[in-house]
């Protein structure tokens, strides 16, 4: 196990080199010049220069970007041009509101889910079959900036009962916590649900039909009890696995629900790095970005190798 | 009371579409009963229904269906599912999923036991020790801690043998229960089932389409052909004296020893029919070397002292 998990973490090394070389110099060849970025049109064209080699941005690619790679080492991403503040403590102010945004979101989506995908695997074909297979369609194709502004509309401004906009932290009030990320969580949740439901109904409806089934079956066990215990059980790869990307992808911020909910998180700041051409930030943000993913991958993968000890074996190639 | 397992009228659907008519057997307690036929005439499906473990969407009626002394016909859907994991068990024909491969054998083997009988897990593996000692287990505790893709074949049926008889029932189904093993652990296996029956005096149905194998081990065997029983009785009856050509062509190709190279292997031509098996007449007519047009509309019943066959030639 051990030896799997240091072997992942060498090819993620690998992994995250070619990304960051490949950010680096793909921001480098966009065009715009950083430094009247931060100086303004008004900026004579000798400040600018300045600014430049100030920056160390007249030196040539490579040593540049060995110089952030040494920096990154450090974890040190350098200071962001718009902030002016270091880009690791950016980050890290905002992986609180991204973070509990997305648990929350994989929470609410993951629970409604489970048991709406084996009610409806179960007892297929029947009402409650076909409410979920309605969730399903509608929670993929509503958008999300849409059903966040009715959620603003209808129980931010209308009954009050959530703040409309901006995070508060866990630290300052629990229940303020709780109350600023409702709306976006649920509003992400409805996104992802769909498609975990779909998931779920599909390998619940595979897994009833294998010779396992018979086996309990014919034990004579409550009907519940085998379907929590070896259907579900023999179901669960594929959610998992679905569960940890929609994870990653929500982990890595949301720009439209963060920006909708005007929430301090990792994608309105990718957005504005993005829209600002704060290119030290942008290229921050992707690593951090791409360790999150990979991290949260390997979790998964260790996650399914416990569900199905057969994978374990096969990784350790016997 | 001596049957373990009584069958009666047996009819089953799917849909619109007859797959099993007309079927009856009984099983005395003790006996090994055998049910042989082709691929598709409706063994698998028989048994199945006697157990209450028909795949979804299949329909079935009966006169009656009484195993172990209870007519399950009159018993609610619930009730049943409690008889039957008490007192029958089964054992499949492929072992690979059977077992559930993601839950270690000490997880799944006891699970009917604590259900039934009431007792703890612990209680359940002590019993589960004893019964994979039985079936040949040399270092049993071990076995325990195994998920079942870590088996073989072999031992996988055995486990499934020890999981089946956890209740002591009173009747197991063996659905062609070596077809997928080997020569070798084949004859391992049907040994084992004379043993237990022996030993434990339990009723088997074996399900096979190995003739040889039914004539070594069963007292007592059905014919199945287009789902429906075309012949039944005691072994020694049939294989001395077939009455129905379809059992009689079966006989004829049982593989012997002594085949030539390059003689064909004897065949009977045609295929089991599909379609039209709620006919009033004989299922076996287009195939049958002795066809007679009354065969097409009606067949008759006979039962020479238990000698059961439906047949118009006599």
């Amino acid at each position: 196990m051990l030896k799997y998990v240091l072997n992942r973490v060498k090819s993620s090394l690998v992994i995250l080199l070619v990304v960051s070389m490949i950010t680096f110099f793909v921001l480098m060849i966009i065009p715009g010049n950083p430094a009247q970025l931060i100086l303004g049109t008004d900026a004579t064209a000798e400040a600018i220069e300045d600014l430049r080699i100030a920056m160390g941005l007249d030196r040539p690619y490579y040593q540049q970007y060995l110089g952030w790679l040494l920096d990154l080492l450090k974890f040190d991403l350098g200071t962001s041009y718009i902030y002016g503040e270091a880009v690791t403590s950016l980050i890290i102010r905002a992986i609180p509101v991204t973070f509990s945004i997305a648990v929350f979101a994989m929470l609410i989506a993951t629970i409604t889910a489970l048991f709406f995908g084996i009610l409806s695997a179960v007892k297929k074909d029947s009402i409650i079959d076909y409410f979920s297979r309605s969730i399903m369609q509608l929670g993929t194709a509503i958008p999300s900036f849409w059903i966040g502004m009715v959620f603003i509309v209808y129980f931010g401004l209308r009954l009050k009962w959530f703040p409309i906009s901006g995070f508060v932290p866990i630290s300052s009030s629990f229940a303020g916590f709780l109350k600023s990320i409702a709306l976006p969580a649920i509003v992400l949740a409805i996104g992802e649900t769909g498609t975990l439901l779909r998931i779920v109904r599909s390998s619940m409806l595979d897994s009833l039909k294998q010779d396992y089934m018979d086996a309990a079956r014919i034990k004579g066990l409550n009907k519940w009890k085998i379907y929590m215990k070896y259907a579900l059980r023999g179901a669960l790869i594929a959610p998992v696995t679905i569960i940890g990307m929609q994870f990653a992808k929500l982990a890595g911020g949301t720009v439209v629900v963060e920006t909708i909910f005007a929430l301090p998180g990792i994608g309105r700041l990718v957005l504005t790095a993005v829209e600002r051409r704060d290119i030290v930030l942008l290229q921050g943000l992707v690593m951090f970005i791409t360790t999150t993913v990979i991290f949260i991958t390997l979790m998964v993968d260790l996650l399914i190798m416990t569900i199905n000890p057969r994978i374990k074996s096969v990784e350790r190639g016997e | 009371m001596n049957e373990t397992v009584v069958l009666k009228n047996l009819h089953i659907k799917d849909g619109k579409n007859t797959l099993v008519s007309n079927t009856s057997l009984t099983i005395e307690k003790g006996d090994i009963y055998g049910l042989v036929g082709e691929s598709g005439s409706g063994k698998t499906l028989t048994a199945k229904a006697i157990i209450n473990l028909l795949p979804e969407g299949l329909k079935f009626t009966a006169d009656e269906i009484n195993v172990a002394g209870k007519n399950i016909l009159k018993a609610s859907q619930n009730e049943v599912t409690m008889y039957i994991g008490k007192n029958a068990g089964y054992i499949p024909q492929n072992t690979v999923f059977f077992l559930h491969p993601m839950i270690k054998i000490k997880n799944q083997i006891a699970d009917g036991y604590v259900h039934h009988m009431k007792r703890s897990k612990a209680e359940g593996l002590k019993i589960s020790l004893q019964l994979l000692d039985m079936v040949g287990f040399e270092n049993p505790e071990s076995i325990l801690n195994f998920y079942p893709w870590q088996l073989s074949g072999g031992m996988r049926q055995r486990v499934n043998i020890a999981m089946a008889l956890m209740n002591n029932p009173a009747f197991i189904i063996a659905d062609e229960p070596t077809t997928a093993l080997d020569s070798t652990v084949q004859k391992q296996v049907m040994e084992l089932f004379k043993k237990i029956n022996g030993d434990t005096g339990i009723s088997i149905l074996l399900i096979s389409h190995d003739l040889s194998l039914i004539k070594h081990y069963c007292l007592k065997i059905g014919v199945m052909y287009a789902g429906q029983i075309v012949e039944s009785g005691y072994s020694k009856d049939i294989f001395e004296n077939p009455k129905h050509p379809y059992t009689q062509l079966l006989i004829k190709m049982m593989p012997t020893m002594n085949i030539k190279k390059n003689e064909p292997i004897p065949e009977i031509k045609g295929f089991v029919p599909e379609k039209g098996r709620d006919s009033q007449g004989c299922l076996f007519k287009e195939r049958c070397p002795f066809a007679m047009d009354v065969c097409g509309i009606s067949v008759k019943e006979h039962n020479d002292s238990g000698h059961y066959y439906r047949c118009n030639l006599y």
